[in-house]
This record gives C-alpha cells, structure tokens and sequence, in this order.
C-alpha cells in the first residue's frame, strides 16, 4: 500500500476515533486541492512551474461486470444504460474508466462523505429502528435527476472531489468502533450502483464481522450485479422517483422499466425493501399515477413493504417548483393505503401522523417517530404489543445477518485482466 | 430564481431572438459564407516542431483568413490587448502538441496581448503534463494550467453556480467564467467513437464539470448546447484544429495505425464551419481507406445540425468558403 494511502487511513482513523464522523460534501476539493502557485517566466514561454494542483485521490480497482470489445473498447454491464466505453473514457457515471481495454472503478473506498447516521434517516422504517448507520458515498451516479439533493458529489467526477482512501477492513474497523456501535454500514447519499466493487467487498467484510449493509438505490442496477449483491447486502431502500417514463426520461435522463424489475427482483430475492417517493409537484404527484404505482408495488411486492412519500424542496436544476404541498402527502398516503400497502409514510415533514408505524389489524401506534427519534414501545418481539400482530420488517441484529437470497445469484462477470 | 440564473437564462434565449432577426434580414440578401483556412506544410510533422514555425504557418493563415496584408492586423480583428485569451488544448489520445499551442500563443501576441494575459488550459494540470506541457503560473509568461489549479476558489475550479443551456446543466471551468475574455478551441482533428468527431466544438466537453452526462445519441444536442452557453458563444474568437496527423478510426483514444500524415492547420471564426470541414476531411480519408462513413458506421456527426440551429455557425458545405494553403485541402492521400 502506498504511503499517500496510509496517510490518508491515519487522517480517517483520526477523524473517526474523534468522533468527528463527518467528511462532509461540503467541503469539495476545498482542502486538498489548491490554487496554482506562482511561478516566473519572462521568455513568453511556460517556464517550470508548480501549476499545478496535488492529485485528488481516486482508487483505481478492477471493475466487475463488463465484457470486452473489439478495438479496445469495454461495454459495461453494471446498470441499464450498458454503456460502450472506448479506450481512455468513461462511463455515463463518471467513475468508470476504460484504460487500455480494462475496465476500472476510479472510487474502490475513495469516500467523499462519512456519517454516522439513524438509520431513519436514509429511509428505513422497519429495519432496526434506533440503530445507528455509518454511512458512506463516492462521488458519481448513473442518473441526471433534476432534483437531486446530493448533487455536489454524485454529479461530480472522483478528481473533483476531497475523498480519503479507506478501505473496506477500515471502514468495517471504525463501524466497529463506534461508541454506541454502528450495526450497520449505508452506501447512500450519491448512487452506490456506481461503487459496486467497494459496497460488494465491504459488504461481504462487514458480514463477517456482524454488520449489515443496507444499500440506499435508485435502483438502476442490472439482474445479474443486484443478485449477486444480495448475497452481501441486509436490506435495500429504492428511490422509485415516479411511475412513469416520461418523468425518468425528462427529470432523470433514465428509464422507470429497469427500476421496477429491479424492484422485481429484490421481491423474488426476499431481501428486506423499501421504497422512496419524492413527491415533486406537478410533475409525478397525480392521483392516477401515484394510484397505479400503489397497486404495482402491492401486486409485484405484497402489501408489507414499506412505501414513504416524501416532500420535495427546490434544489438543483428544478429551483421553479414550489415545495410539495403537505395535503398533497397526504393525499398520496391514503391512495397507497386504499390500494392495499399497509406501511406507508410521510416523509421531510416533522411531526407528521404519517411518520409513525401504526398496526394494520388494530391501528395502535407500534413505533411511535418525531423526526430521528423512535419510540419501540409499541413493538414486542417483532409484532404489535397491544395485539400482537406480526409487524414486517428485520427488528435483531441476528434476523439482518441471517439474511440469505432465495435464489442463488451468478457469478460476478469479472474477465480476467488482459495480457 | 436569482437574478444572475436568470440574466444566464434569459442569455440563451436573447441569443436565440439575435438568430432569428438575423436570418429574417439575411434571408433579403445572399448570405455570406463563412471562410475556414486549411493551411497544409510539412513542417507540422516535423517531431521536433518549433512555435516560431507554427507562428509563422499560423501567420499565413490568419492573414488569409481575415483577408489582411499583415499578420498582426489579422489577429488584432480577433484579439484586444486587453483580452485575456485563454486557449483550450485538448490532451486525450493524442494531443494538441506543445508547439502549436505556443506557436498560437505567440501569433495571438501580434494583437498586442501580453503573454500573461494567455492561458493554455486544459482540465487537469496531470492531463497537461501528460501531454507535454510544462505548466506555469508566471505573471510574465504564457500560463499553463488545468481547471483544477483553481480548486483553492472551490468546486475544484468550477463556477459555484450551475448554468443550464438546452439540454445541458453544468458547472464550467473557472478558466472560462473568471480568467477569459476571449476563448481560442486548439483541439486535435479525430474520430470519436460516439460522436463521430472530436473538433473544435467538442473540445469544450473538457469546460464542464460533468462531460459523462453528455455522450448519449452522438453527444446531441448536447455538444451544441454547451457551446451554446453565454459562458462559450460570447467569448469564442477563433478555432486553430490541428490537423498535422487527424485519426480518422478509432478515436478518440490514439490508435497511430489510423492517423495519417496530413500536415494541416484548420483556422476559422466560425466553430461549426470548422467542424464540418474537419469532418469532411475524415469522410473523404475514411472513404479512401475502404471505410464506411461515420454514420453507416453507426455514429453520424448529428451535433452540426444542432450547432447550426443555435446560431452557432455554418453546418452546410455550400456555406463555407474553404480556402486551401498548400495542397489541396480535399487530397487526403
């Protein structure tokens, strides 16, 4: 390993064992990168100079899922847009390069963000409330999302962006040593699809050392790479940014049909999901949509999964809007209700009902939510404790770990390096 | 929205009025063609090329270009002494060369801009460097440097706000938004395997923060719209596509078995005109060769058309006045 490597595994560790668990977005290339220096020239001609700025780290790692092409040239087979990547460019992610006729990653554990969070937080309602995740994200997505929150490291290439090298043993390592102990690790905050190598090793580490990992997705995954990450990964939450083609065409320069395989896939695999709806209006808050949508997920993935509709704020490329109306939550809360899901929730609106997880068969308040705070008093053993009703979800540690796919996945398309 | 977003909003469609009343006054009169000099020597393929030679190439075509006796009366209709021009070399595959970056340097320098008052840049300073370039930030001579030498101002040297055109959100280099008052694209001639061609309108893909997003259907509209920006169309002066050795296959990485000794500078005020020109230049190669063309090829050169729609130059041959320097510009042998 390099010394800049380790360098830079001393500065995290430092960061982490001093509990200032934040390498925040914020500060994007603002302190390692710097200015040009001044330099002489009176011949009219570039004279040496240090110009230039020190290298923002990137992580070069062999890339999974790809095949090769003629002429040097890769096609990634990752996510839906199956990207032919000629020799010395990258992906629609940024992150992916072809070198030589090698298909790399850029971002094998060069975090831009880290957070212990709640784990209400990323969404996840039913999947051990309370808890702690030590989240993390690298810069790059595979979607254009007008809206995005997170835009200043997931629409950034790697070189653009302060990261630190921190690989999975370390990663797993500080989790671990967390005060009040993480259980688990979040790829979150940018779009973890496009960190695939890193989430599936950290994953896979963090299991062996009793960590879950939660996957927070727009789901834009190919069947094969979400499969095989099941094998790793406790629990999935899905941005299902609309229900129709023309919003993911306009508003995210993607497609709706991948994602809802993906979501069909995650259904047969039997893995703990939840889903995301940031409600934008005017643009996929009507009746019939969010309608149609409701009894999709109820038909295609049962009425136990967790369904949260959250409210929109102007942001990024889609300023012009105004925030999502509270009623308008409202409104789609009851629909998807009426169509059948049986958990579902308002989200970015502080003490609202619609926070809360209430019994399906007696409606009493089984976890009660103000914000990241939980109340489990409503929760025994996993069901309801005024009815005892079986409440979806993972509520132990031993449930998220014990975790295992229903179907056995492929093995990861990884052609061997060239000679 | 903020009155800046919107003042660069209300820029694009201002822009587009300024096309339209122009080609209404326009359609009353032939209009004029839109001249690209393509000046052919053997001293471009020399590998040991000097910028005093590139200068004095770069003379010559500036003077036919702009229809001038003298060179510095040519460059001084493009150039101010109180500009800061800042020259947009592309370092991917192989790259605008050293030479003829300084060779234009010094031409530009004719018009009475001071040498610091030049930038050679690129989006990284490893990019440059890799290329050849020796960076510098001396206040006396030609500076050198990639957009991430600006990180000390934030977003890694990018503009803080995002400015949107078309189709097309981007943060742009800081190079562009706070050094330049007039832009010069030095771009290498080459095949690019999905646009078809890399030229003198693509090369600001190396401007913006996220030229990833921007590649599907042949890169349209999304070539055209960012050059379309206030941050580009206002301050583009010339195109100087060094065509010495174009690559007519396989771009945009090098692949020498597909470049060829052309020994050629394209110069012209007007981007698409160039760009169309370069592209006819790796048709005719490409069909001497036993290729298909670039769109039975499956990656038609679409951005043009879309250029030309933006008011952004001349996308039709009919309307481009080619004016040849040495061999024909037509023999690609």
């Amino acid at each position: 390993m390099s010394g800049e490597a380790c360098r830079s595994r001393r500065e995290f560790l430092r960061k982490i064992g001093a509990g200032a668990c934040a390498l925040c977005a914020a500060g994007l290339a603002g302190g390692r990168a710097r200015g040009a220096a001044s330099g002489l020239s009176v011949t009219g001609e570039p004279a040496p100079g240090p110009a230039d700025a020190p290298q923002p780290q990137v992580a070069v790692h062999d890339a999974m899922w790809f095949e090769r092409l003629p002429d040097k040239a890769v096609k990634c087979t990752l996510c839906p847009r199956e990207c032919t990547v000629a020799d010395v460019e990258r992906g629609y992610c940024g992150v992916r390069e072809n070198q030589g006729g090698d298909y790399k990653t850029l971002v094998y554990g060069a975090l831009c963000t880290m957070n212990v969070d709640p784990i209400e937080k990323k969404p996840l309602f039913h999947y051990l409330p309370g808890t702690k995740a030590f989240s993390v994200a690298t810069a790059g997505c595979n979607m254009e999302c007008k809206f995005c929150q997170n835009w200043r490291i997931s629409q950034y290439r790697p070189e653009q962006v302060e990261s630190l090298l921190v690989p999975p043993a370390d990663l797993v390592r500080a989790a671990k040593a967390q005060a009040r102990g993480a259980l688990t690790l979040a790829y979150t905050y940018s779009e973890p699809v496009v960190f695939y190598e890193y989430m599936h090793d950290t994953a896979a580490l963090g299991r062996k050392n009793g960590l879950g990992s939660v996957m927070i997705s727009n789901g834009y995954i190919r069947e094969p790479a979400m499969r095989q990450l099941c094998e790793q990964v406790t629990a999935v939450k899905v941005d299902l940014k609309a229900f129709s083609e023309k919003f993911y065409a306009e508003q995210c320069a993607a497609k709706l049909a991948p994602v809802l395989h993906t979501l069909e896939v995650l259904a047969d695999v039997g893995i703990h999901t939840e889903i995301v709806v940031l409600l934008i209006p005017t643009l996929n808050d009507s009746s019939d949509e969010l309608r149609d949508m409701a009894k999709w997920i109820a038909k295609t993935m049962g009425p136990d999964v967790p369904l949260h509709f959250s409210r929109f704020h102007p942001m990024y490329r889609l300023d012009n809007l105004p925030s999502t109306p509270v009623a308008t939550l409202d409104r789609a809360r009851k629909i998807a209700l009426d169509a059948g899901l049986r958990y579902v929730y308002v989200g970015n609106v502080p003490f609202h009902e619609g926070e809360s997880t209430y019994c399906p068969k007696c409606a009493k308040t089984v976890i009660k939510r103000v914000g990241y705070r939980t109340d489990l008093a409503g929760l025994k053993d996993g069901a309801c404790a005024a009815c005892g009703q079986k409440i979806a979800g993972v509520w132990t540690q031993d449930q998220a770990l014990a975790f295992k796919p229903k179907a056995k996945a492929p093995a990861p398309a990884r052609p061997e390096p060239r000679a | 929205m903020g009155r800046r977003k919107f003042l660069a909003m209300s820029g694009i469609a201002a822009g587009a009025v300024w096309a339209r009343v122009v080609g209404a006054a326009e359609a009353a009169k032939p209009a004029a063609k839109s001249r690209v000099v393509v000046i052919r020597h053997d001293a471009l393929l020399a590998d040991d090329l000097a910028p005093e030679r590139v200068r004095e190439v770069l003379d010559e075509a500036a003077r036919a270009l702009g229809g001038d006796a003298k060179a510095a009366d040519a460059w001084a209709r493009w150039f101010k002494p109180a500009d800061r021009v800042a020259l947009k070399v592309n370092c991917l595959g192989y790259p605008t060369r050293p030479a003829v970056a300084l060779g234009l340097a010094r031409a530009i320098q004719a018009a009475e801009v001071a040498p610091g008052r030049i930038v050679v840049w690129d989006r990284t300073g490893r990019d440059l460097k890799a290329a050849g370039y020796t960076l510098s930030d001396g206040p006396r001579g030609v500076r050198c440097f990639g957009t991430d030498a600006l990180a000390s101002r934030g977003n890694a040297g990018y503009a803080a706000e995002i400015a949107s055109s078309g189709a097309i959100g981007s943060l742009f280099s800081r190079i562009v938004t706070d050094e330049a008052t007039a832009l010069v694209s030095a771009p290498v001639l080459k095949d690019h395997n999905l646009a078809g061609l890399s030229a003198g309108l693509k090369n600001f893909y190396g401007a913006i923060h996220n030229p990833n997003k921007y590649h599907d259907h042949g890169c349209d509209p999304f070539i055209a719209d960012v050059c379309a920006h206030a941050h580009i169309r206002d301050r583009l002066r010339l195109v100087v596509c060094d065509a010495a050795r174009p690559q007519y296959h396989l771009g945009p990485a090098r692949r020498a078995e597909w470049q060829w000794a052309y020994g050629g500078i394209l110069l012209g005020t007007d981007p698409v005109a160039v760009d169309r020109v370069g592209c006819e230049i790796l048709e005719r190669k490409r069909a001497a060769a036993g290729l298909k063309p670039l769109e039975a090829d499956g990656r038609p050169v679409r951005y043009l058309a879309s250029a030309e729609q933006r008011g952004l130059g001349a996308a039709d041959l009919e309307r481009i006045e080619v004016v040849s320097l040495g061999k024909p510009w037509q023999d690609v042998s």
